[in-house]
């Protein structure tokens, strides 16, 4: 084989140039058509389960969107769709349904409604699996518009915004958003649902989705209790000067009579995990504790001095929790009951009518 | 003219030739003309210039043709505040709560078995009215848009970090 000559040798590396430079854009645009095809793929087969919410509310009538959860016509939307309106029509299938609230919970900010017919439903996924710049798609009615598919990803999880703590972790989501579209479902790439769209954020080009451990916390409490039920076990949390174990969250203060001081859980012990959620830093404390369930026995690890010790707390209800409803003489709903302001404005069996 | 004779015209025209307005005069000619018109206006006391422009107003109406028609007049004042009631009612103001002590479920106790796919426990039986009725607060902003939900902030909030 005689070697190839210094003209023939450019040719060919001008050849391979090109040949690489072609198949890389059509890879790019392969990829942009596998994605497409995937976004499209996800609508079609999960819009049937997303529906338009309609209720009035003490200002004017609303809109928003919701999805249903189960096949018994369950469905999931945003607290500010669902919280604090009545009078719920669902449009459905080309119909429009009667539905009633079953729960509204302002810390979750979700709320659950229900339609006496059988409906398709969306699997749940995992937000925990979720990694900054995964995609997501979102199924939601922006406006007086039909259903719409939003394409973008995973931006963040926040702990707080504006200065605000958020009860639990957001899922801050880079993907646009319009009126008429809170409460609709954030999908992973398989189609299941990993969050619920609460907010707009900046020109709507982004978005806060509650994630949906959050919305199931509080359907297993509806489940078990027949209302949210939100733990707390008295402490309060401070940040320590230096790290101990690689946590910085210590006890500031233990409340007496509380489950955390009946425990012998003392001021100055670090936090290390609450539950299942491992504590690094004070704001830690407030995802874990937005899991726990009044009336649960909470596993808490602190280091006291060089010591590791696992406390058995059993929860009370939170304090925010025992903000009860007024009765129409004046006096509170009975304490015996525990009710607390996630208990719906209406929990009638019957479905209200339509107007 | 006759005390002049044509050699005193020409000699007095010779002179003023040469005399010539201070500068600015033609550009602030009309500007200056309107200020002492003004002027010249306001000497009057302002009562007379009040009754001199309600004059004026009362003669550019036509009140004959107005008076003419009060049954008209008043009809369509009537509509309006007929109209005016309509829309801007105020609702009105509920009772806040019960009827009757709410009837609550037992909670089931955390130690039994229980899993998602299991029946729900009988709810709370709370026939809380709310503050005033959907239907009526439907009817008064009938002719109101739809709000299409989406806020700018989560509602989800902690004041501090206790647990």
């Amino acid at each position: 084989m005689s070697p190839l000559s210094g003209s023939k040798r450019s040719v060919a590396a001008l050849a391979l140039t090109f040949l690489s430079g072609g198949s890389l854009l059509f890879a790019q645009e392969q990829s942009a058509t596998a994605i497409s095809h995937q976004v499209k793929e996800i609508f079609e087969r999960c819009s049937k389960a997303v529906v338009k919410i309609h209720g009035v509310d003490e200002h004017s009538e609303i809109c928003g969107t919701g999805f249903f959860i189960d096949p018994t016509g369950t469905l999931y939307t945003a607290y500010t769709v669902g919280g604090e309106a009545g009078n719920f029509t669902i449009e459905f299938g080309g119909k429009k349904y009667p539905a009633r609230q079953l729960l509204a919970d302002i810390r979750s900010g979700t709320a659950m409604l229900k339609i006496d017919e059988t409906t398709p439903a969306l699997p749940i996924g995992k937000s925990e699996e979720l990694e900054v710049a995964a995609p997501v798609v979102a199924v939601g009615y922006p406006l007086d518009l039909p259903e719409t598919p939003n394409f973008g990803m995973i931006a963040g999880f926040d702990q707080k915004y504006l200065g605000r703590y958020f009860s639990m972790t957001h899922l801050r989501v880079n993907l646009p958003t319009q009126r008429g579209e809170a409460g609709a479902p954030l999908l992973n790439m398989k189609g299941e649902v990993v969050g619920i769209v609460v907010s707009s954020l900046e020109n709507n080009s982004a978005c806060y989705a509650v994630p949906i451990e959050a919305a199931e916390k509080i359907r297993s409490d509806f489940v078990r209790f027949g209302e949210a039920r939100h733990g707390w076990i008295g402490g309060n949390v401070s940040k320590a000067p230096e790290p101990v174990d690689g946590s910085r969250a210590e006890m500031m203060q233990v409340m007496e009579d509380t489950p955390a001081a009946r425990a012998g859980i003392k001021p100055g012990d670090i936090l290390l995990q609450v539950g299942r959620k491992k504590v690094a830093q004070p704001e830690d404390v407030l995802d874990a504790s937005f899991f726990i369930t009044a009336g649960d026995n909470v596993p808490i690890t602190v280091m006291r001095g060089n010591q590791k010790l696992t406390f058995h707390v059993q929860a009370e209800l939170h304090p925010a929790s025992k903000n009860v409803p007024m009765l129409s003489d004046g006096t509170r709903v009975p304490a015996a009951a525990d009710a607390n302001r996630s208990i719906p404005l209406k929990l009638e069996s019957a479905a209200q009518t339509t107007p | 003219m006759d005390e002049f004779d044509d050699r005193e015209i020409a000699r007095l025209l010779r002179l003023k030739r040469y005399e010539q307005p201070p500068p600015g005069y033609f550009e602030n000619f009309l500007h200056e003309f309107h200020r002492r018109q003004r002027d010249e206006l306001l000497r009057q006391p302002i009562w007379r210039m009040c009754l001199e422009r309600a004059h004026a107003f009362m003669l550019g109406l036509d009140v004959r043709s107005l008076t003419s028609y009060p049954a008209a007049v008043a009809a369509v004042l009537v509509c309006a505040a007929v109209i005016s009631l309509k829309i801007y009612q105020q609702p009105e103001t509920a009772r806040v709560a019960l009827q009757s002590p709410p009837a609550i479920s037992t909670p089931v106790s955390a130690g039994e078995e229980w899993n998602l796919a299991s029946p729900p426990v009988a709810p709370p039986i709370l026939r809380m009215q709310p503050v005033r009725s959907f239907h009526e607060s439907a009817q008064t902003h009938r002719a109101a848009p739809p709000r299409y939900v989406l806020d700018s902030v989560p509602v989800s909030y902690e004041p501090t970090f206790r647990f």
